[in-house]
């Protein structure tokens, strides 16, 4: 009688410990999972919703089907910014090609290459509101340095309206963001270069092949996935440099530096048209998800493997 | 309690530490420059006056303006004694100008201040200069 | 081994840096001697330099309470991401039966870029009546994926025998976290502290959503709004970029190491 009441309390006992358990995980879980439902997982689901109903903070909402998106297609502001930011995009292998030459640079056997990364990083993280500012008076007609430069080299006889003209505007915002970017694409990327076994390129050099080959044939595969990861921060940041265009041109003369995110911003807290602006949301949203899936596909997917033999 | 072997004792890591070093430094600079500023920030200002020879003029009005946003507003005038120094007690801004004049001998030419707070208690280096009929 | 000649490198890199650092130099400058406003050509080295243009900024806007808000919201922010990421990496090192579930949605959260989620984010931020509070500025930034990710990878590397060993002597969970895994993550609670600090300073956005009045902004919403008042007339606007600035190059240069092993771990998805 005791060994079978035994028996019968010691399933229990583990069972309320293993529920214990979970109640405990789920405990742990639950500050964190709240708030990205709270933060990203309902206002995304609440901008699709939004975005085929018709609604303002004052009257109810109505259903809409696919008239925002049809607005959308008419809307001229949208496709400009939707260009922009494409070209915006564009131009962070730009970045990531100069910041490999520096990566490589600083990876090299010389003094004072901490140093040399410092400088280059610092940029990062600062305040990019701060780094619109001094990029905004740099880019100056008047008294900016590059035109004193241009015109000292004589370049050029009139000061060249950076911010003001239509064709130099978007290059002008984007230099100043990869100014910023480069230390990071550079961090990255000499990470993955000391991570690359230098016995690889011994043994090349005893083959008998040459830099170039060496850096075609083993640097680049083996730096597949810190450029993947640099393509992919970059052009998640293109897309969403909100605080640089915002201070630094306002949206261009016109809608010359407009980029999808500015525009999602001034149709909710300028026009308040949050239902358009879900649409627009939508659509920058979806073009994110298929540009990083299209970069994933190139990159092969396979995170590179070194292959020790 | 230090270590017999040589390894340096933990109050002494914790100090030298970097990120207590620069945190306790920047408060220290602090707590005395607020101290400074605290024993500092009566409004005085004080200077002499003198005409285009170089001599003290007594009887002589100086006017002083405040910085109200982007224009000089005039906020109180003072008198040099027979020294030719005025001395004025009631300055709150930190952006002034001074100006002094006196009747027959000429007036000086506005003479901006800049304090490094407000209300700083500050003597004038320079003299101001009466020139030119008034 | 075949040697090349150093010089041409060294000649590059300075020359990189040059051009990192001379925008730093020109609004230092500025900020000093408010020259190169309206005059042209602009002189090289400053002519005449007086810090009261300092003086002018720390009158002129109330910059003692920006910077008050920004090192509130971002103790806040930073805080409870430490406690929040810490409890979720550690419930990610355990087995359970949903855990697929919750990966797959911690990593599809990760796709999801905040400025995709600002309108309804600011709708769920009035609704919570939270709008142009201290919570409210920092309630967003209190947890981050890839900190997640690396308090994960950091109580992953925890032996196993370990744990075992402390479950066995019959030390209870909390025990067991608080004894053992947090010291050994100091590197992960160092990273997440440098990043969330960073990312809560700088952020932009979000304040400028949810701040209604004048005295709940943050550093760079007043650094903006300046810009606007003043346009360029004075050095001020560059001392104020300077004053701004400075913290954040301060402790980048502290905690550079943290930042950049952060950048770097936390970057390369757990």
């Amino acid at each position: 009688m005791a060994v079978a009441s035994a028996v019968a309390h010691r399933p229990s006992r583990l069972t309320r410990k293993r529920t214990r358990q979970a109640v405990l995980i789920w405990c742990f879980l639950a500050p964190s999972l709240a708030i990205f439902l709270l933060y990203r997982i309902i206002p995304l689901l609440w901008n699709v919703v939004l975005s085929f109903s018709y609604w303002s903070p004052l009257r109810a909402m109505r259903w809409a089907g696919l008239d925002q998106y049809e607005d959308m297609v008419h809307d001229d502001v949208f496709w400009q910014s939707l260009w922009n930011t494409l070209i915006f995009i564009a131009s962070a292998p730009v970045a990531i090609v100069i910041a490999l030459g520096l990566a490589l640079l600083v990876s090299s056997e010389i003094r004072g290459r901490d140093v040399y990364r410092t400088i280059i990083f610092i940029s990062y993280p600062l305040m990019t509101v701060a780094v619109a500012i001094i990029w905004r008076w740099l880019f100056d007609e008047r008294v900016g340095l590059i035109n004193y430069v241009a015109r000292s080299l004589h370049l050029v006889d009139q000061p060249i309206q950076f911010l003001n003209s239509f064709v130099w505007a978007l290059p002008s915002v984007i230099v100043a963001n990869i100014w910023q970017m480069l230390g990071f694409y550079m961090i990255v990327l000499l990470t993955g270069l000391q991570n690359i076994p230098p016995n690889l390129y011994e043994a090349a050099a005893i083959d008998g092949a040459n830099a170039w080959r060496r850096f075609r044939r083993i640097t680049l595969p083996l730096l597949k996935p810190s450029l993947f990861l640099c393509v992919v921060i970059g052009m998640l940041n293109s897309f969403t440099s909100f605080d640089l265009v915002y201070v630094m041109t306002g949206g261009g003369p016109g809608r010359a530096t407009e980029l999808l995110v500015t525009y999602i911003y001034k149709l909710g807290f300028s026009q308040t048209r949050f239902d358009y602006a879900s649409a627009v949301t939508i659509v920058f949203f979806l073009l994110l998800v298929s540009i990083a899936w299209m970069a994933n596909r190139l990159s092969g997917g396979e995170a590179g493997a070194v292959e020790r033999d | 309690m230090s270590d017999q072997d040589g390894v340096t004792p933990l109050w002494r890591k914790i100090i030298v530490n970097r990120f207590v070093l620069v945190p306790a430094t920047i408060a220290v600079a602090i707590v005395l420059w607020n101290l400074y500023v605290s024993t500092h920030d009566h409004g005085v200002v004080a200077g002499r006056v003198v005409d285009a020879d170089g001599r003290p003029v007594a009887g002589a009005t100086v006017v002083l303006w405040v910085l109200n946003f982007t224009t000089y507003v005039e906020k109180t005038r003072a008198t040099t004694d027979s020294a030719g120094r005025f001395v004025i007690t009631d300055n709150d801004s930190h952006n002034i100008r001074l100006a002094a004049e006196k009747p027959g001998i000429g007036r000086s030419a506005r003479v901006p201040v800049r304090l490094y707070f407000r209300a700083q208690d500050v003597e004038l280096r320079e003299a101001l200069m009466l020139s030119g009929a008034s | 081994m075949h040697r090349y000649p150093r010089w041409p490198i060294h000649l590059a890199l300075i020359g990189v840096s040059f051009v990192m650092l001379i925008p730093f130099y020109w609004v230092l400058k500025t900020s000093v001697t408010g020259e190169n406003i309206f005059a042209y050509p602009p002189s090289i080295l400053p002519k005449a330099p007086h810090p009261f243009y300092y003086v002018d900024v720390w009158y002129y806007i109330p910059f003692a309470r920006y910077f008050l808000n920004s090192v509130v919201v971002s103790a806040l922010a930073v805080v409870a991401n430490v406690i929040f990421n810490a409890m979720a990496g550690y419930s990610l090192t355990r087995d359970f039966r949903a855990k697929p579930f919750v990966l797959l949605l911690f990593l599809s959260c990760m796709m999801v870029p905040f400025q995709a989620t600002i309108i309804p984010a600011y709708l769920i931020t009035g609704k919570l009546g939270l709008l142009d509070s201290y919570w409210g500025l920092a309630l967003p930034q209190c947890s981050t994926i890839v900190c997640i990710f690396v308090f994960k990878a950091s109580f992953d590397a925890v032996p196993r025998s370990l744990i075992d060993a402390a479950r066995i002597d019959g030390l209870s969970e909390w025990r067991i976290i608080w004894k053992i895994m947090m010291p050994l993550a100091k590197g992960a609670i160092a990273t997440n502290v440098i990043l969330g600090f960073i990312w809560s300073w700088n952020n932009f956005l979000w304040p400028l959503i949810v701040t209604r009045s004048a005295e709940m902004q943050t550093l760079p919403l007043g650094l903006a709004r300046f810009l606007s008042y003043q346009e360029d007339t004075t050095g001020a606007l560059y001392a104020f970029c300077i004053m701004v600035l400075a913290p954040g190059i301060l402790l980048f240069l502290l905690a550079q190491k943290e930042f950049i092993r952060g950048l770097t771990s936390g970057a390369t998805k757990g």
